[in-house]
């Protein structure tokens, strides 16, 4: 049909026409890799400043390259113990809270029971409420009950607004979930427990392994939360705040660069893998 | 259908109902599982504990600046074995009351066996008042005869049963000499338009107040509500105007050391650990702010080695080289009034150079323009809510 | 559906109770301590007693009313630059991504490996005063001589919204990649320009993505505090700011208590209106 039409419209376009559409096609490209600059730049000064030297007390400008930073990256007092606290918090808050979100995603994808559009209220709402009256909620309950502020109430506070995050990762592949298999392992005689120990479990690890890794992500980066809840622990977000109303020593900036790079390996991995496999698959 | 009704439901339903006045009245009745202090005001233990836990003010102590550590808690830690976790997480003194009071009223330990706050705003009186500072073990501070005479008798602590001065200080402007002219006067800080944006006040109603006060021609010693309310609104206006970049604790001096201010409303010895030579420090004209820091010990602290350490600080040649520091070493010292008698001399000897301080030695000229701000005023309701909507909301 | 639940009415109720549990003790039940606390009257040095101070919410309202807005309305503007910002690389890379779409979502995601503070503080580097980027817009006559970025809602606004990307970018590239190219195809053979195949077509379908992600920005920006405490002057403060500071330094609980449920009130109303225009099910994930 339009096949008469197009040619001679396309003869008319020329050089300048060539031009535009060169452009208007890579623009999008030029976009994208300067919002990524954009995204990286302040990841650069951190890195950057890791490196710096400065003369008194203050990182803010540029005096000189030096490793010692790196060297003695706990050369600050509480700097290790912050970053120890934050570690074991984000490990056992990410663990506890998988599984407690495991159990519920499991719940609520596979059965139909009272309560359902209840349960996935709740799940929502800790979600769609501010951190900060998270934050303020939990630390009301505690003053309440008397509580010592310190390792538990932090470790209470980060396995609340992990369990969320974990049934959503979980419940997103359980839903794309192909029961056939499972079906299959019953029909050649597996009872239900051994289906899932072997058919359910190992399909849905990926998602159980990426509600853990977004669980210690989140864990280790809360600031809002820990802050109204730690007594006088201090885990690694609190140490920067503090740190920035002195002057941030450049090892905080180490410490950064560090759980970037940690970070960014592991996902780099995962993804190159994920792409061997999906080249191998086609 | 009730036999559905879940254990969730029901606190659901009971906290977001009418039941809320009920289930929290409950669970507070049933819930003391706080640890109540355990800190003996009856016997003290003569043993010193392997840390002592240390709040204070940043800038705060002799630091040195090569490997970030205090040169006097090293040598605390020869001498007596103890190690002395040293954290400056104190900004405000606002902030650092909120923090700790939770815990505090409800008897229980903020794990610090020392914290300092200052005696130019209510919480200093507020916490002796409460209780929630332990009695000096005196016998094991026998320096405390070094106190300064003006000193010995403040009116928050007549006998010196619960504290002992840290440092004493003088609140004025600091100003940046490659960003502005000298910034000598409240009018310039408050009112000069070239300073638009570049300036702090200090969040501490006992130093901003003081200052605008004096620049007004009213007596901060004695205030009234007019006077109040001049040296109020001539704050707001200026906040309002924009030409007040930010309320500030302490952490005006990164902003400061970054050039990201002209000039700041501050206390007197930060300079010099900043150490910016463009950075100077003056009372203003009409006159500034004096007041002293105190050392106290919370519930639950150490009393045995908390008093311990303040007999260290207390003797002069301690003290002494915690204000001058030594330059050779690249060490930075205090650089505030010491309150221990002796301790001048001794820096005299560590560092001649400071015998010209006037940081550390006042001229009669400054201490005679420095004024105490009224501490009942600190107390009124009124002008305290006033203040902390202006500087914190 | 059919397969486990026939025989096992308990399981369910199993597996569920302890997280469920824990969320109605840790979250549930503080929120009704909250809601209590914010019904109560009195000062910290002699304290509260309940007597259904309903004039907390009103007295919130009316003293912090320019924060209200001031949150809602930097966390609205954040949100759409970050729509605007992420719409086109989120396209880019659904579409023109390829084999590399997972490494290129990877370079989205990066940045925010760093601690959130950590970011925030070097955009307090990178906007100081004599830094680079002030001293270009100076020569640039975009800022004046004297002009500043730090400490105005310029720099607050800027930071919520990189701070917040993410939040923006990842659920519109999820929706724009599961967009069937056949569709935008056809539309093209029905005469369609490329502009009027995206309007069409493309934007529409891509419209569940910028719910989510439009909601998951902005419920955040709204009760954020940490851009405008290291980023802004006291001109520019947010209700978060205000109600740390009520919690934490003036310990004016009632008032504070009152002022989170506004905050949560607002917020949900906005999604329920959401919820309105898109159905719960996309919102909770009930769709499942």
């Amino acid at each position: 049909m339009s096949t008469v039409a197009v040619p001679a419209r396309r003869e008319r376009r020329g050089f300048f026409a060539a031009a535009w559409a060169f452009v208007k096609r890579h623009v999008l490209t030029v976009y994208s890799i300067l919002f990524f600059a954009y995204l990286l730049l302040p990841i650069a000064v951190v890195v950057v400043f890791s490196f710096n030297n400065p003369t008194g007390k203050f990182n803010y400008t540029w005096q000189g390259f030096t490793w010692d930073n790196w060297r003695y990256w706990d050369g600050v007092p509480g700097i290790r113990s912050s970053i120890v606290l934050s570690l074991q918090i984000a490990l056992l808050a990410s663990l506890v809270a998988t599984a407690l979100g495991t159990a519920i995603a499991l719940a609520l994808v596979r059965y139909s029971f009272r309560g359902r559009a209840s349960t996935n209220i709740l799940i929502f709402l800790p979600l769609s409420a501010p951190e900060i009256v998270l934050g303020a909620s939990l630390l009301t309950l505690f003053l309440n009950l008397n509580v010592v502020f310190g390792f538990w109430t932090i470790l209470i506070a980060h396995i609340m607004f992990c369990i969320s995050f974990a049934v959503v990762t979980v419940k997103a592949r359980l839903v794309g979930f192909d029961r056939h298999l499972e079906e299959a392992a019953m029909d050649l005689g597996a009872n239900e427990w051994t289906t899932f120990q072997k058919v359910t479990l190992p399909l849905i690890a990926p998602a159980i392994l990426a509600a853990l890794l977004l669980c210690f992500a989140i864990s280790i980066d809360d600031f809002v939360v820990t802050y109204f809840n730690s007594g006088n622990r201090i885990t690694f977000p609190l140490f920067v705040w503090g740190a920035a109303r002195i002057g941030a020593p450049p090892q905080v900036n180490v410490i950064g660069t560090a759980i970037f790079v940690i970070a960014l390996t592991a996902m780099l991995v995962n993804v190159l893998v994920q792409m061997r496999r999906s080249k191998g698959a086609t | 259908m009730t036999d559905h009704l879940t254990r969730r439901q029901l606190l659901q339903r009971a906290a977001l109902g009418g039941a809320a006045i009920t289930v929290p009245g409950i669970l507070a009745a049933c819930g003391s599982s706080g640890t109540k202090a355990s800190g003996g005001t009856t016997s003290v233990e003569q043993k010193l504990a392997g840390t002592l836990n240390f709040s204070n003010w940043t800038l705060y102590i002799d630091t040195n600046n090569k490997n970030h550590t205090h040169p006097s808690l090293v040598e605390f830690k020869k001498k007596f074995g103890t190690n002395v976790n040293y954290v400056e997480d104190i900004n405000d003194n606002a902030g650092f009351y909120g923090k700790i009071q939770g815990q505090l009223s409800r008897g229980q330990s903020i794990g610090r066996d020392i914290i300092v706050l200052t005696d130019n705003d209510r919480y200093l009186s507020q916490v002796i008042k409460k209780g929630w500072a332990e009695k000096l073990d005196k016998a094991a501070i026998p320096n405390i005869k070094n106190l300064v005479d003006v000193q010995k008798h403040p009116n928050f602590d007549p006998n010196r049963e619960f504290s002992l001065p840290w440092q004493s200080g003088m609140t004025g402007i600091a100003y940046n000499d490659t960003l502005t002219d000298p910034v000598l006067s409240v009018d310039d800080l408050l009112e000069n338009p070239k300073l638009k944006g570049k300036i702090t006040v200090l969040n501490s109603m006992g130093d901003a107040i003081t200052i605008v006060m004096l620049a007004n021609g009213d007596d901060p010693t004695k205030v009234t509500d007019k006077s109040w309310n001049a040296a109020f609104n001539r704050i707001k206006k200026a906040a309002d105007n924009k030409q007040i970049r930010q309320f500030t604790g302490n952490d005006y001096a990164p902003a400061l050391a970054k050039g990201d201010l002209a000039a700041a409303m501050s206390w007197s010895g930060d300079i010099a650990q900043i150490g910016n030579k463009h950075i100077h420090w003056n009372v203003p004209d009409a006159g500034g702010a004096l007041w002293t820091d105190n050392m106290l010990i919370p519930t639950g602290g150490d009393v045995y080695t908390a008093s311990v350490y303040m007999n260290y600080v207390y003797d002069p040649k301690v003290q002494g080289l915690m204000e001058a520091g030594d330059p050779k070493r690249d060490i930075t010292g205090i650089y505030y009034i010491p309150p221990v008698k002796g301790a001048g001399e001794w820096a005299k000897k560590f560092d001649p150079a400071v015998a010209s301080n006037p940081l550390i030695f006042p001229t009669a000229k400054m201490l005679d323009s420095v004024k105490i701000f009224d501490s009942k005023a600190l107390n009124n309701q009124k002008y305290v809510t006033q203040w902390q909507d202006l500087v914190s909301a | 559906m059919n397969l486990f639940h026939r025989h096992r009415g308990l399981t369910p109720y199993l597996l569920l109770a302890p997280g469920i549990l824990f969320l109605a003790v840790f979250f549930v039940v503080p929120l009704g301590f909250l809601a209590y606390q914010s019904l109560e009257s009195g000062n910290i040095d002699f304290g509260y007693s309940f007597t259904w101070e309903w004039s907390n919410y009103w007295n919130a309202l009316d003293n912090y009313r320019a924060q209200f807005i001031r949150s809602l309305e930097y966390a609205a503007i954040a949100t759409a630059l970050a729509l605007v910002l992420s719409y086109p690389v989120a396209y880019w890379i659904a579409f023109r991504g390829g084999r590399w779409k997972n490494l290129l979502l990877l370079f989205i995601v990066a940045p925010f490996f760093v601690t959130y503070l950590i970011r925030t503080l070097a955009w307090e580097t990178i906007l100081s005063d004599n830094g680079f980027v002030v001293n270009t817009l100076q020569s640039l006559h975009i800022l004046g001589p004297g002009g500043r970025l730090l400490a105005t809602s310029t720099a607050v606004v800027a930071g919520i919204t990189y701070n917040f990307l993410p939040f923006m970018a990842l659920p519109l590239y999820v929706s724009l990649e599961q967009i069937d190219g056949r569709l935008i195809e056809a539309a093209e053979d029905l005469y369609a320009s490329k502009l009027h195949a995206f309007l069409r077509v493309t934007l529409p379908l891509s419209l569940p993505g910028i719910v989510a992600g439009t909601l998951l920005t902005f419920i955040p920006a709204a009760g954020d505090f940490i851009n405008a405490q290291l980023l802004g002057s006291t001109n520019n403060h947010m209700i978060g700011n205000v109600i740390q500071s009520k919690f934490l330094e003036q310990t004016d609980y009632p008032a504070a208590a009152a002022m989170s449920f506004i905050l949560m009130a607002g917020i949900l109303v906005a999604v329920f209106l959401y919820a309105r225009l898109v159905g719960t099910e996309q919102l909770t994930g009930t769709a499942a």
